[in-house]
């Protein structure tokens, strides 16, 4: 048997002998101008004055670069909603986390019915849209008195993203060997051991991954925020854009910059997190 | 399905193996010593879930035989909701433009983020700079590209009055056209989701072992066949995870038709989660909408069912097992 | 899958309380946040005013609860929702403890399930009781803000009769003068699209600015006694042979290029359909009257040297009034009748809607309020002659028809408005539209 061959989650060197694919190459390039051009586009229009943008037209280049359009949107109160879209965000994320890891170590170990009824019941839950159940939410929420608060969007955030989440890392559990277990059980550990010794430190990539995708959907939750807050002071960015829409009317410049800065925060996460993001998700597709 | 996998096959045969797993003879797989997890582990997921989303869910469903304007109390109608729902014109065309969307969807979106995704899980320098950028419609929200897209496509003022005339839409008129109004849907789908089932696709990639394609070389196999007989195959998980998400997301797209074309022009892109809102949010018809919210649920758990059964994903195999 | 011989990593125990910790204060945060806005809308010496978003009334509302709040003990605050979702807003806390006190609405279908739930304060005393006060108002945008025959509401804002606006460079550049008739109307329609320009600006994307067409068509072909039947479900109801004709002229005008070929994309509220005026890519634009003040706010030069503005064309031989009016005759403030400031609410009312300041801060927007008796204060202003021409188009009129689509039940509203998109779109005629308004009518 040979020892040495192992497939890390690391990209393995391979083809570089061949002859390069042409038509992936074409495919991908074609796909790079339709990525590409929108968010070009956007982002000149963020830079032009709006008189230039009536005047010259959609497809003409920014021809004085203005940041007008910024000072605008913050005006109107846009560092207000990254404040309540961060604490939105933040509080899912690290809730979900909390219930899921755990959730989907008992369902991919143990023996419990509860944890078997419980990946069915999530499995069941991937296919239930918040839209159908906003009304009986409402209920709930309100029930609760946490009509207009941040933690109104942040619950039912982490209850939706739970199956997905639970899907995925307990895909990637799966394939921790067995004799891991065993050999964390001959040095005597217990379940919640391994649970924090084991699981989370040979699922990392995932949980990263999930808590990236559970802190994007926290960040552009659109339907939540939209019934369940209510005061300008706890608005979110996404409600903010679907207000800057009524106000900036025509002001396609000022409705572009809007979206940028809807987008700069991810994005800076997106730098600094993308390793994590992409190892992780090889524990997701992969296997 | 069960959570842990004992199964019936003969042990695996000594093929050559990439694991380092050491040898103990031959095991049955799935069976160890090692102490569970109780149930203690699972119960906040269970309960959190079960608060918020399974209650609701049957709320919804008991709300459906109700006639509630959204204020004062319920009253009872029987069956009257679902009458009307079978008999309904609208429904009807909301799931069948619903279902097209779907499988437009899936059609579209499936080949090309395999095809990307297996392109960028190479070693190629480029391919990873061309990474990031493929990555950049996930860091904005439904409502943003829905809003970016929608200004694009004014027919005087955006994109659309430049670019039309060169797609068959001389006066920019596409949002206004049943066909270029369904054409936008796929096409912001496209934009919005490829970038990450590309990203699934390229990380499941990445992992295939190499060895298996320098046996197929070796056997004098083309690029089509290692595709197609390799890649394909080893993807196979990842295509179920995928096109799960990928068809209950279409099932349930809402932010996007609601922002970009409202249902329109007319009713031609009310889908059913549209419907839902517009029959409970705008005509004050809470029960009503509870019963097509209720269909649209039933729709949507049957098909990833179907598509999770049918696969035998739940068996949880690894695609690694048997080398 | 890793050989034996690589070390596990594992999460520091700090590392993973940290996170805990840092979940933790992200939820007590949002908590404490909960805790600052408990009670929903209200704290205790205060109530709440929703109105609709709308940088330019929103000051003048400021500015009369600062009045008001400088005299008295209970204070109240402005509470703005964007138009989109205003109504649902509403309606999910109406009858909760986040209701508003006071809120604005346009009267009619909008106000008419609350009313017959006991939800508001029936207003009618309070205006018997106080002479002055019910005589300020104009009685027929009044009375329009009965329910069952009771005051359920409060003019708040200016009157909204729809009427014509013209892109004066572009007509007289065609040559072609303001039109007054019908026939007047489509040969300028035939002259303008003869040179290239867009008729008619149409934002065709939402079904509302569609309906004026029909609304009017409607009254000026059969008279106002048509679309009272179709409200309150007497007479021929949607049979009635106006709106089959006013459906068909629709046809007609769509077919004939009045509106342009793109209008099912134009937008409204992003300016589309104004801005194609000021652009002059359009030469006319039925529109409500509020029109006027986005127009000088977009478009202050436009606005000042090339907007003029007209009643709805007069249709020879029709049945209806030329001087009929279509549009909505204000926007109200209602009280909820469960709200624990009632008596601090009314007395805002009675207070600030007549008065002189809040006035002359609507008029200095570019509202005509429905204030009796304000000709002399509308002639002093910046914008005399567009407000006194609205002005007198409300007094003058013998009829001022609630827009369809709020005089109705929501219900009925949404077939209605999706019925006439289709019409307009050219998928549906008369007899279709017809048929789908009465099965969802009865």
């Amino acid at each position: 048997m040979t020892a040495g061959a192992t497939t890390t989650a690391r990209p393995a060197p391979r083809r570089t002998t061949e002859r390069p694919n042409w038509l992936a190459g074409v495919v991908a390039t074609g796909w790079l101008v339709i990525i590409a051009v929108p968010i070009l586009t956007m982002i000149g229009w963020s830079v032009t004055s709006e008189e230039d943008f009536l005047s010259f037209g959609p497809l003409a280049p920014p021809r004085d670069i203005t940041f007008e359009n910024f000072a605008s949107v913050f005006e109107l109160g846009f560092l207000r909603y990254f404040w309540n879209t961060l604490v939105v965000t933040v509080g899912s994320i690290v809730i979900a986390l909390v219930i899921a890891v755990p959730a989907a170590y008992a369902i991919v170990r143990s023996n419990s019915w509860l944890a078997s009824a419980s990946f069915r019941a999530f499995l069941l839950g991937l296919a239930i849209p918040a839209q159908a159940v906003i009304i009986p939410l409402y209920l709930v929420i309100t029930e609760l008195g946490l009509f207009d608060t941040l933690i109104a969007v942040i619950l039912p955030t982490v209850a939706f993203s739970l199956p997905l989440v639970i899907l995925i890392l307990s895909g990637a559990l799966r394939d921790v060997p067995r004799d891991m277990y065993e050999a964390m059980t001959v040095d005597g550990a217990g379940s919640f051991r391994m649970l924090v010794n084991l699981v989370i430190p040979m699922s990392r990539g995932s949980i990263s991954a999930v808590g990236i995708f559970v802190g994007l959907t926290a960040w552009n939750s659109f339907i939540f925020p939209l019934i369940f807050l209510r005061s300008e002071e706890n608005r979110v960015v996404t409600l903010g854009l679907q207000q800057f829409r009524q106000e900036f009317g025509i002001n396609m410049p000022g409705l572009m910059a809007a979206v940028l800065l809807s987008a700069v925060p991810v994005f800076l996460l997106y730098l600094f997190a993308r390793r994590w993001l992409i190892s992780g998700l090889a524990g997701v597709g992969g296997k | 399905m069960t959570s842990t996998t004992t199964t019936d096959r003969a042990p695996a045969p000594a093929r050559t193996r990439t694991t380092a797993r050491p040898r103990r003879g031959r095991r049955r797989l799935g069976s160890d010593t090692a102490p569970r997890p109780g149930m203690l582990y699972v119960l906040p997921a269970a309960l959190f879930f079960g608060m918020f989303a399974i209650v609701p869910l049957v709320l919804v469903v008991v709300l459906s035989f109700t006639s509630w304007p959204g204020f004062g109390d319920p009253q009872f109608v029987g069956l009257d909701n679902w009458q009307r729902l079978t008999g309904d014109q609208r429904v009807i065309n909301a799931t069948r433009t619903t279902l097209l969307l779907t499988v437009l969807g899936w059609a579209t979106q499936t080949p090309v983020s395999i095809a990307i995704g297996v392109w960028a899980s190479g070693p190629q320098r480029n391919r990873a700079v061309l990474s990031s950028i493929f990555f950049l419609p996930l860091l904005l929200s439904s409502a943003a590209i829905a809003l970016m897209y929608h200004r694009y496509l004014d027919p005087n003022f955006g994109l659309a009055k430049d670019l039309g005339p060169l797609i068959g839409f001389p006066d920019g008129n596409i949002l206004g056209t049943r066909h270029g109004a369904l054409g936008v849907l796929v096409f912001v789908g496209m934009w919005q989701w490829i970038p990450f089932h590309s990203l699934l696709y390229q990380a499941a990639a990445r992992v295939i072992p190499q060895m298996l394609y320098d046996a197929a070389r070796i056997d004098g196999a083309s690029r089509w066949d290692m595709f197609w007989r390799i890649t394909i195959p080893q993807l196979r998980h990842t295509i179920v995870t995928s096109s799960v998400i990928m068809v209950v997301g279409s099932l349930i797209t809402f932010e996007t038709v609601l922002l970009l074309t409202a249902g329109g022009p007319g009713t031609a892109t009310q889908v059913l989660p549209y419907l839902m809102y517009r029959s409970g949010f705008f005509e004050f018809q809470m029960g009503y909408a509870s019963a097509v919210a209720t269909v649209l649920v039933v729709l949507g758990t049957t098909v990833s069912l179907v598509i999770v059964r049918f696969s035998g994903f739940a068996k949880m195999r690894s695609t690694l097992e048997g080398l | 899958m890793r050989s034996s011989s690589t070390p596990i990593p594992t999460l520091k125990r700090r590392g993973f309380l940290g996170l805990l910790g840092a979940g933790a204060g992200a939820t007590l945060l949002g908590g404490a946040a909960a805790c600052s806005d408990d009670g929903g809308s209200a704290g205790d010496n205060e109530f709440d005013v929703w109105v609709l978003l709308d940088e330019n009334v929103n000051p003048v509302s400021q500015a009369s609860l600062d009045r008001f709040n400088a005299g008295s003990d209970v204070k109240a605050a402005l509470v703005t929702e964007p138009n989109e979702g205003f109504r649902d807003a509403l309606q999910i806390a109406i009858d909760t403890a986040q209701r508003p006190d006071v809120f604005f609405n346009w009267g009619g279908g909008s106000i008419r399930s609350y009313a017959r739930a006991g939800l508001l304060e029936d207003l009618t005393p309070h205006l018997e009781a106080d002479p002055a006060f019910k005589d300020a108002f104009l009685p027929s945008v009044l009375d329009a803000g009965q329910i069952d025959g009771r005051y359920y509401g409060i003019p708040m804002r200016q009157m909204q009769p729809k009427l014509m606006f013209f892109n004066t460079a572009v007509l007289e550049d065609v040559g072609v003068p303001v039109p007054t008739t019908w026939e007047e109307f489509l040969a300028a329609c035939d002259t303008v699209a003869g040179n290239g320009i867009t008729p008619v600006a149409l934002a065709g994307a939402v079904s509302w600015t569609e309906l004026m067409w029909i609304e009017y068509l409607t009254d000026r072909i059969g008279g106002a006694q048509v679309f009272l039947d179709i409200a309150a479900g007497t007479g021929q109801g949607w049979r009635h042979p106006a709106i089959t004709e006013a459906v068909n002229t629709i046809i007609e005008l769509v077919d004939r290029g009045v509106f342009g070929t793109n209008f099912p994309s134009v937008q409204y509220e992003a300016g589309g359909a104004e801005t194609l005026l000021e652009q002059g890519e359009a030469a006319m634009h039925l529109m409500g009257s509020w029109s006027y003040t986005n127009h000088l706010g977009a478009a202050p030069d436009f606005a000042t040297q090339q907007l003029a503005w007209g009643a709805f064309p007069a249709i020879e031989g029709g049945a209806g009034d030329p001087a009929a009016v279509a549009g909505n005759p204000t926007n109200y403030f209602s009280v909820t009748s469960a709200s624990p400031h009632k008596e601090a609410a009314i007395e805002y009312l009675r207070q600030e809607m007549a008065s002189e300041e809040y006035v002359r801060g609507l008029i200095g927007v570019g509202d005509t309020p429905a204030v009796a008796d304000i000709e002399p204060l509308l002639a002093e202003t910046e914008h005399a002659e567009y407000l006194s021409f609205v002005y007198q188009m409300v007094v003058q009129a013998p009829s001022f028809q609630l827009s369809w689509d709020q005089a109705i039940e929501r219900a009925q509203a949404s077939t209605m408005l999706e019925s006439l998109a289709e019409v307009f779109l050219g998928n549906l005629d008369a007899a279709g539209f017809v048929q789908a308004n009465e099965d969802a009518a009865g």
